[in-house]
């Protein structure tokens, strides 16, 4: 009985320490920067399952740390089944699991769905994004541009904040099209904005994203484009900086690129 | 003296005794040799010139490569103990009594199980050494020990390679499994144990494939071959699906040796309900293997066919998304491949040192069980990234789902530890640090399962992180602990209980410092398969590399230190730890037949109230 008094105390200490460094985490930002609604729900899905999952990681733990050290050289009780134990820790492992499939598994990537359906999105600026190895390459169909370009001719992605944002994503060479077998896969990844897309060559895919925060490569090295998945030696060098400006000098900017390309 | 426990005994060794032989492992690389050299020749020269008439091309190469893995199987024995028998020859192969006997096809499953012991920590310090390189090049943002990123992809993908087909899938099944199951289930010798000879010579020849496929040229894609990506590179490719089909293969035989050893080989009496955890996590563990295994080589000899006809099944004109789906099928059952025999084990060993009844072992049968029916399921939360939304969600809930059976594995342990009489021996401290970083590893698992999260952290150190808890922080861990624990009974010595917890307190120690960081590297924005990455992220990157080097250190120390006490350590007991199961009843030297005669069991090995029945009575047989 005092073990279990004990184990109790030992537990629910862990547990309040859990939740403290939980909690300190998430004023942080668990996500370290996050410039999206989209990087917002992720962190709150996180911090939610964490805050729930803290007594029971707090429980294994200090079970394995408490029999370890406790139950040692003396006599054994010995016995096979507990069956309230069991009642208790299979049905709360059951009801643990609907509760995180249905929040927030199901009902984030029903928000998700939402930012992607149609009806909401009819003022999206489109931005195409063309993955080449080793290179991306931004036009926006609604300004004429092209490919964004900085002066030293760096592919680079500007964004108006407040405003969802539809990528649309291929993987091909456009300076090589005469190669079917010349695009591989790429992974479309802002790792400030919270989600990546990955690019299947031969399809085209979409990402939406509500850009919340003015922010830039310049004051942030998580506010780039950076290829997440393997696509041969120049990997690494796939990654483009990114900046998320107010609308006015958003605007500004589209009339400079339109400048750049007439030159 | 010839003596081999399977029966394939020389009873007129002594007329053989004037045969002469070159030691089968030399004949074997010169079989291989000659092998390799007539049909790569014949392929390269004859059958299929290409321009400019190179010497080696993807198909001499794969053509050769078959030549030479046949004449090294039948160079060790298998042409001796299989291929003459087959056409009505006696068995003429006489296994010295010694050393020897490690490196010669054996039917003996002790000597077979030693062998994968070797071969697979042989093949974890190699694979480890390519960690530490990739180590070394992550202390600087910038390129400075590779030449090119190429080059370190290529050690990514040999070290990847190497450590799952060669050392997760293998360590405890190929290895532990091999040597005890028929040990523990009162068996004499494995089922088939030519077939089981045979598997072992496959895996030397499959690492030194895959650690030889720089002589084809750069790979680029990691460990999972992805297409369309392995159609670009160089050829190294070519050698990373042959030589992953001979490792699959040696661990195809294993599964199917042991599931039959298993079901029709124990001892009378040893029925279901006593079989030990072990003995369920192997079947388990055995049957995923049949059923997946066949799977991913199908897929590999498929995109071998697209590269060496070539075809264009994977690239954009076809489908891409077919092979990450046919690699994932079966690369989600590999990891429980790897960790539901550390599951069992943490099963087998703390009622033995807590000296304790076995907790709700009806619930870790079953766990066991659902994890290995439910692993085939999850899948495609590989594929959160680049599948369609709709898809997701059935994989979210049984990867979440599949976090109860799992969670069984641990209802049972922390039942028995409770009120027990626990031994806080080093392998005691192995199975509690196991399931400290599986927890880890799960918990990460479930955010890993929710698409959301996923999408932020898929192809991140996160991720990285959270399998490395689960393959190293779990089924690495549990090995040494197998390792400590059966010592006594592998080599007759005991290991220093003072030098055993200090090697697991340090690689515990340095093992959750290195990969703990990468959990926040990869929140930060560090993604994979990087030589070269921003300059923000150095530091971290600069720390994650101390604790990593330390980490190889300290399982360094730990397998030289089990290497010294296995021919120095002190005399042990019969049954130092007072276990029940058979085992420890049994006599353990390679060569000797264990059981004369066979036990008779008579009641469950984990019952350890002082009431208990004894567990065997040796009936009176001849």
């Amino acid at each position: 009985m005092i073990d279990i008094l004990l184990f109790a105390v030992f537990w629910l200490i862990a547990t309040l320490l859990g939740e403290w460094g939980v909690h300190a985490m998430e004023a942080r930002g668990l996500y370290y920067s996050a410039a999206t609604s989209q990087a917002l729900d992720g962190e709150k899905a996180m911090a939610f399952i964490l805050t729930v999952l803290v007594p029971v990681i707090a429980f294994i733990v200090v079970m394995l740390i408490y029999t370890a050290l406790r139950f040692r050289s003396r006599r054994s009780l010995q016995f096979r089944d507990n069956k309230m134990f069991i009642g208790i820790w299979v049905l709360l492992s059951i009801a643990l699991n609907i509760l995180f499939f249905v929040h927030p598994s199901a009902s984030a990537l029903e928000q998700m769905f939402n930012n992607e359906e149609a009806r909401l999105n009819r003022h999206d600026l489109i931005v195409n994004v063309t993955a080449r190895q080793w290179e991306w390459i931004f036009s926006y169909p609604q300004y004429g541009i092209q490919t964004a370009e900085d002066s030293n001719g760096n592919s680079t992605l500007y964004l108006p904040v407040n405003q969802n944002v539809r990528f649309v994503l291929r993987s091909y060479d456009p300076y090589h099209t005469y190669d079917p077998n010349g695009a591989v896969i790429h992974d479309f990844w802002i790792p400030a904005f919270g989600l990546k897309q990955d690019i299947i060559p031969g399809e085209t895919r979409l990402e939406y994203v509500h850009t919340n925060k003015i922010t830039s490569y310049d004051v942030d090295p998580m506010v780039r484009v950076q290829c997440a998945e393997v696509c041969g030696p120049g990997h690494p060098f796939m990654e483009a900086p990114v900046h998320v400006v107010s609308s006015s000098d958003f605007l500004k900017w589209v009339q400079a690129q339109r400048k750049l390309e007439a030159s | 003296m010839s003596a081999n426990a399977a029966g394939l005994s020389g009873a007129d060794t002594a007329k053989r005794q004037g045969r002469r032989m070159a030691p089968p492992v030399i004949r074997g690389l010169l079989w291989a040799a000659i092998g390799f050299l007539i049909f790569n020749t014949l392929v390269s020269q004859v059958l299929d010139r290409e321009l400019y008439d190179p010497f080696v091309t993807r198909v001499s190469a794969t053509v050769g490569w078959a030549a030479a893995v046949i004449g090294w199987l039948l160079g060790v024995g298998a042409w001796e103990v299989i291929v003459l028998p087959f056409f009505g020859h006696p068995v003429e192969w006489d296994v010295p009594n010694d050393w020897r006997r490690y490196f010669m096809f054996s039917t003996d499953h002790k000597v077979v199980g030693l062998q994968y012991i070797f071969t697979t920590t042989g093949s974890f310090l190699l694979a480890g050494f390519a960690a530490m390189m990739m180590r070394m090049e992550l202390m600087n943002a910038k390129l400075w020990v590779f030449t090119n990123p190429g080059a370190y992809l290529t050690t990514v993908g040999i070290h990847g390679t190497v450590m799952m087909f060669s050392v997760g899938t293998v360590a405890l099944v190929g290895g532990f499994a091999n040597y005890f199951i028929p040990l523990m289930i009162g068996a004499n010798s494995s089922a088939f144990p030519r077939l089981s000879g045979l598997s072992h010579w496959l895996l030397p020849a499959g690492i030194a494939t895959v650690f030889l496929s720089p002589l084809l040229g750069q790979w680029t894609t990691g460990w999972r071959a992805y297409a369309p990506l392995s159609g670009q590179d160089p050829s190294g490719i070519v050698f990373y699906y042959l030589g992953v089909f001979a490792m699959t293969t040696s661990s195809l035989l294993v599964a199917i040796n042991l599931t039959v050893t298993i079901i029709f080989k124990r001892a009378p009496g040893l029925t279901w309900n006593r079989l030990p955890m072990f003995a369920w996590g192997i079947l388990a563990v055995s049957l995923l293997t049949i059923i997946w295994v066949p799977e991913i080589q199908m897929t590999f000899i498929i995109s071998l066919l697209n590269l060496i006809v070539p075809f264009s099944l994977f690239e954009q004109t076809g489908s891409p998304l077919t092979y990450m789906e046919s690699f994932w099928l079966f690369g989600h059952p590999e990891v429980y491949i790897i960790v539901v025999p550390a599951f069992a084990l943490w099963q087998e060993i703390v009622p033995v040192m807590g000296q304790k009844t076995l907790f709700a072992r009806q619930w870790g049968v079953l766990g066991l069980v659902f994890v290995m029916l439910f692993s085939g399921l999850v899948w495609a939360h590989h594929m959160f990234t680049n599948m369609r939304n709709s898809e997701m969600l059935p994989f979210s809930f049984f990867t979440e789902m599949i976090s109860i059976p799992t969670g069984f594995s641990y209802l049972v342990v922390i039942g028995t530890l409770w009120g027990a009489r626990l031994k806080f021996s080093t392998p005691t401290l192995f199975v509690l640090m196991s399931m400290f970083n599986f927890l880890i590893g799960g918990i990460t698992g479930v955010l890993l399962a929710d698409p959301v999260i996923n999408l932020q952290t898929h192809d991140t150190f996160f991720v990285l992180s959270h399998f490395h808890y689960t393959v190293i922080g779990s089924m690495i861990f549990t090995w040494l602990a197998a390792a400590y624990y059966w010592l006594p009974k592998l080599s007759g010595r005991m290991y220093s209980e003072a030098l055993g917890k200090l090697g697991a307190i340090w690689v515990f120690v340095a093992f959750n410092s290195a990969f703990g960081q990468m959990f926040f590297a990869g929140f930060h924005g560090m993604n994979r398969w990087v030589a070269v990455y921003p300059q923000y992220l150095q530091n971290i990157n600069f720390s994650i590399s101390m604790f990593a080097f330390l980490l190889g250190l300290g399982f360094l120390f730990n397998f030289v230190h089990i290497a010294w006490m296995w021919n120095k350590g002190k005399p042990a007991e019969q049954n130092p730890w007072n276990g029940k199961t058979l085992e420890w009843h049994a006599t353990p030297k390679p060569g000797i037949a264990t059981f004369k005669p066979l036990p008779q069991v008579e009641t469950g090995f984990y019952d350890y109230r002082e009431s208990a029945p004894s567990v065997t009575t040796s009936p009176k047989r001849t």
